[in-house]
C-alpha cells in the first residue's frame, strides 16, 4: 500500500515535470532558427523532431499525473507516506552518505590531489564509514581504521598502476 | 553468399583467434565477466561499459572480442547468485533464482550451477547457429532500406522496447523512449550542422556520449541503489556433483530448442534484452510442460528454459547490430559504440566491406562458450568465493572505475559530469519505475531518427506518403501504432471484446510476476 501510494503521488510529480519538460523542449525547438536563407524547407528544420519529442513528452507527462490524479483519493496518498520518517531511515541514511562521498570525491579531490591519493582517501572513507558507523554490525574502531586504511592505501596505488602503466590510460 | 564461403569465413574467424594474445583475451575477459555477472549490483551492460575505456588502447579486433567475452561471461555468471543467493546477479538471471535457488536450499546448489551451465552454452550455440543464418539474409534485406524504412525502424525500435521492457507501464517505457531520444538531439545535427540544445557549453556540440552516459545510468546508479539496501542473504555452499547427467540434458532437448529460439527472436527486437528473453522462455516452458507443478519448486526443466533462453539473446541481439547498427539490448548498444570507436562501421554495409567481421563475431561467441563451460564445470566451488566480497569493500572500487572509464576516452572532466548527472538521473527514474533500456536505445537511435525523417521528407519534397506506402515502411509504421494502441486500456477492450465476440478468446495464462525494471 506505502509502495503503491509512493509511486502514486511521484507520478503526479513526476508527469508535472515532464509535461513541463516537454514544453520548454517545444518551445525551444520552435525557436529554433528555420534556416531560411539558406533555402532549407520548412519540413527540414532542425527544430522539427525536438518539436515532435517535446510534444510527445508533454502528452505523456500530462497522461502520466492525470492517471495519478483518476486513481482515488490523493491526499490520502500523501498522508500515507510519512515523508519525515521516509528522511530519517537508514536506507536514505546510507544513500546520501554514499552520494556525498561520490561528489566530494570526483567534484572536490579529482583534479586537485594525485590520483592515487584522492582514490585511497576516498576508498578509506567509504569503507571505515560504511563499517564503523552505518553497519548492522558493531566492529572495533581500531581495527576499522586499520583496515579501512590499508585497504585504500592499496586500491589507490593498485588502480592508479593498472590503469596507468597497464592500460595506458590517462589518469584525471 | 554462398554456404561454402561461409563456412569458409568460419574456418578463417577461428584461425584468426588462435593466437596467444587472442586465447588469453578470451580467458581473463570471460572469467572478469563472469565475476562481475555474479556480483549482484554489477551488470552486464555495466561491465561491457567500463571495459571499453580500458580496451581503448586494444586492436580492434581483440577490444571487440575482450567485451564480448564480458557480455557473455556476465550474463551466465548471473545464475551464480541468483542460485545460491536467490539475488539475480544481473537483472537476466531474475527468472533462473525461481527454480535454482531452491534447488540450492536441497542441497542441488553444484547441479544446479551445472545445469544452468550445459543451458547457457547450449543456448549460445542455438543462437549462435541463428546468427549465422540470418544476418546475411537481414543483411541483403537491408539494402532495400531507405530513409522512410529507417526512420520507422527507429521508431519501432524505441515504442517496442519501451513496451516490452515496462510491460505493466507502457506509458513509462514510452516515456524513457522519448527521453532517450531527447539526449540525442543535444549538439550539432547532421543536415545543416546546427547546434541544438547546447547552451553555448562547447563539450556539448559533439553531443552526450554513449559511454559516460551508460557508465552514469548503469554504474553509478547501481553503486547507489546497492549501498542504499540492507546486507545481502546468505550463499548457500555446494557440496554435491557440477556436472550434469546427459540424460537430464537430452530430456529437455525440445525445452532448450523452443528457448534458444525464443531468445534469439527477443535479442533481434531492438533493446529488449535478456531479462524479457529469460523470462519469455520461461513462461513458455511452463505453459509446454508435463511437470507444471514443479516450477518455481526446484524444476530442472524451468532453470534450463530460463539459462538457455538468456544466453540466445546474445548473438540474436547481434543480429540486428551487426545488420542495422541497431542494439538488440543495452550491453549490444555498449558493443556499437565501441565499435565504432574502434572503426568498425556495423550495418548493412559490413558485408559488403568487411564480410569476415560476422565470421569472427561468431568464432568469438564459440570461443567464449567454450570458456564459460570450462569455468562453470571446473571452478563453480571455487568461484562461490567471489560473493563473500562485502559490498562496503567493491563499490567505492566500482564507483572509481566509473570516474576514470568516461575519462579515458576524452581525457575530459566534462564526461565525468555527464556520468553522475546520468547515475543520478538514473537512480530517480528506476526508484519510479520507469525502465532503464528505451533511454539508452532512444540515445542510440535518436540521430537515425530525427536525419531519416528530415531526409525523406526533403526527398519527397514534403510528402509524408512514402513513409506509409512502402511495402517495409507500411508493415513497421503498423507494427509500431499497434503497439502504442494496445497500451492504451480502452483499445485493449475493445479487441478483447472483438476477439470474445467471434469466439478467438481464451483463458489468460498465468505468468510469472516479473519486475518491471531493467
Amino acid at each position: 500500500m506505502k509502495n503503491n501510494s509512493r509511486l502514486i503521488v511521484s507520478d503526479l510529480f513526476i508527469g508535472a515535470v515532464f509535461l513541463a519538460l516537454g514544453l520548454i523542449v517545444f518551445y525551444s525547438a520552435w525557436n529554433m532558427p528555420r534556416l531560411e536563407t539558406r533555402g532549407v524547407p520548412g519540413y527540414a528544420i532542425p527544430g522539427l523532431v525536438p518539436m515532435i519529442l517535446g510534444a510527445c513528452l508533454a502528452l505523456c507527462g500530462f497522461l502520466l499525473s492525470l492517471r495519478s490524479i483518476r486513481s482515488g483519493d490523493l491526499a490520502a496518498h500523501f498522508r500515507s507516506l510519512e515523508i519525515p520518517a521516509l528522511f530519517r531511515s537508514n536506507e536514505m541514511r546510507r544513500l546520501l552518505t554514499m552520494l556525498a562521498l561520490a561528489l566530494f570525491y570526483t567534484l572536490g579531490m579529482v583534479g586537485r590531489l594525485p590520483f592515487w591519493i584522492a582514490t585511497a582517501l576516498f576508498t578509506f572513507a567509504v569503507i571505515f564509514i560504511f563499517e564503523y558507523f552505518i553497519s548492522d554490525k558493531q566492529h572495533g574502531l581500531a581495527r576499522c581504521v586499520t583496515l579501512a586504511a590499508v585497504e585504500g592505501v592499496l586500491v589507490g596505488i593498485a588502480i592508479t598502476w593498472i590503469f596507468q602503466d597497464g592500460f595506458l590510460v590517462r589518469l584525471p | 553468399m554462398l554456404f561454402s564461403e561461409g563456412l569458409a569465413m568460419l574456418g578463417d574467424g577461428i584461425g584468426h583467434l588462435m593466437t596467444l594474445s587472442n586465447l588469453f583475451t578470451i580467458a581473463w575477459a570471460t572469467l572478469l565477466g563472469i565475476i562481475i555477472g555474479m556480483l549482484p549490483g554489477l551488470t552486464a551492460t555495466m561491465g561491457v561499459a567500463l571495459l571499453v575505456t580500458l580496451t581503448y588502447n586494444m586492436p580492434g579486433d581483440q577490444a571487440i572480442l575482450s567485451l564480448i567475452c564480458m557480455y557473455v561471461g556476465a550474463i551466465y555468471g548471473g545464475s551464480r547468485s541468483a542460485i545460491l543467493l536467490n539475488i539475480p546477479g544481473t537483472p537476466a538471471s531474475a527468472a533462473t533464482s525461481l527454480d535454482g535457488h531452491p534447488l540450492a536450499k536441497k542441497g542441488l546448489a553444484g547441479y544446479a550451477m551445472g545445469l544452468a551451465t550445459t543451458s547457457s552454452a547450449i543456448g549460445t550455440v542455438v543462437g549462435i547457429f541463428c546468427l549465422a543464418l540470418l544476418a546475411p539474409m537481414l543483411s541483403e534485406l537491408a539494402f532495400d532500406f531507405g530513409s522512410y524504412e529507417f526512420f520507422w525502424l527507429a521508431a519501432f525500435g524505441v515504442v517496442i522496447c519501451g513496451k516490452l521492457t515496462s510491460p505493466t507501464d507502457a506509458l513509462k517505457g514510452y516515456i524513457s523512449g522519448i527521453l532517450g531520444l531527447l539526449v540525442a538531439m543535444i549538439g550539432m545535427e547532421s543536415l545543416q550542422a546546427y547546434q541544438r540544445f547546447t547552451f553555448d557549453m562547447p563539450e556539448l556540440s559533439g553531443g552526450v556520449g554513449i559511454i559516460p552516459a551508460m557508465v552514469g545510468a548503469f554504474g553509478f546508479a547501481e553503486i547507489l541503489t546497492v549501498m542504499r539496501n540492507r546486507k545481502d542473504s546468505q550463499v548457500i555452499t555446494s557440496k554435491d556433483r557440477v556436472i550434469p547427467r546427459f540424460v537430464d540434458v537430452w530430456r529437455y532437448r525440445r525445452t532448450i530448442f523452443r528457448s534458444g529460439i525464443i531468445g534469439t527472436l527477443v535479442g533481434i527486437i531492438p533493446g529488449v534484452g535478456e531479462d524479457i528473453g529469460s523470462w519469455a522462455s520461461y513462461a513458455a516452458a511452463r505453459r509446454a510442460s508435463k511437470e507444471k507443478e514443479k516450477f518455481g519448486d526446484g524444476s530442472y526443466e524451468g532453470l534450463t528454459a530460463a539459462e538457455t533462453g538468456n544466453s540466445a539473446v546474445i548473438p540474436g541481439a547481434m543480429i540486428p547490430v551487426l545488420t542495422l547498427a541497431i542494439p538488440g539490448s543495452t550491453s549490444a548498444a555498449v558493443l556499437i559504440a565501441a565499435m565504432f570507436i574502434h572503426d568498425i562501421q556495423p550495418g548493412p554495409t559490413l558485408m559488403i566491406q568487411n564480410p569476415s567481421f560476422l565470421y569472427q563475431v561468431i568464432a568469438m561467441l564459440l570461443f567464449t562458450t567454450l570458456a564459460i563451460t570450462a569455468y562453470g564445470l571446473s571452478m563453480s566451488k571455487l568461484l562461490i568465493k567471489v560473493l563473500s566480497i562485502p559490498r562496503e569493500k567493491l563499490m567505492p572500487i566500482v564507483y572509481i572505475l566509473c570516474v576514470v572509464g568516461p575519462f579515458a576516452i576524452t581525457q575530459r572532466m566534462f564526461d565525468v559530469y555527464v556520468m553522475i548527472f546520468f547515475g543520478i538521473a538514473g537512480f530517480i527514474l528506476r526508484e519510479l519505475k520507469f525502465p532503464m533500456a528505451p533511454i539508452v536505445l532512444g540515445i542510440i537511435l535518436g540521430t537515425l531518427l530525427d536525419t531519416n525523417l528530415r531526409r525523406g521528407l526533403m526527398l519527397s519534397g514534403g510528402d509524408p506518403a512514402p513513409f506509409f506506402t512502402r511495402p517495409i515502411s507500411m508493415v513497421l509504421c503498423a507494427v509500431t501504432f499497434l503497439a502504442i494502441l494496445l497500451s492504451i486500456p480502452l483499445f485493449r477492450k475493445m479487441v478483447a471484446s472483438l476477439f470474445a465476440s467471434i469466439g478467438l478468446s481464451r483463458a489468460p495464462v498465468k505468468t510469472a510476476d516479473k519486475p518491471s525494471q531493467l
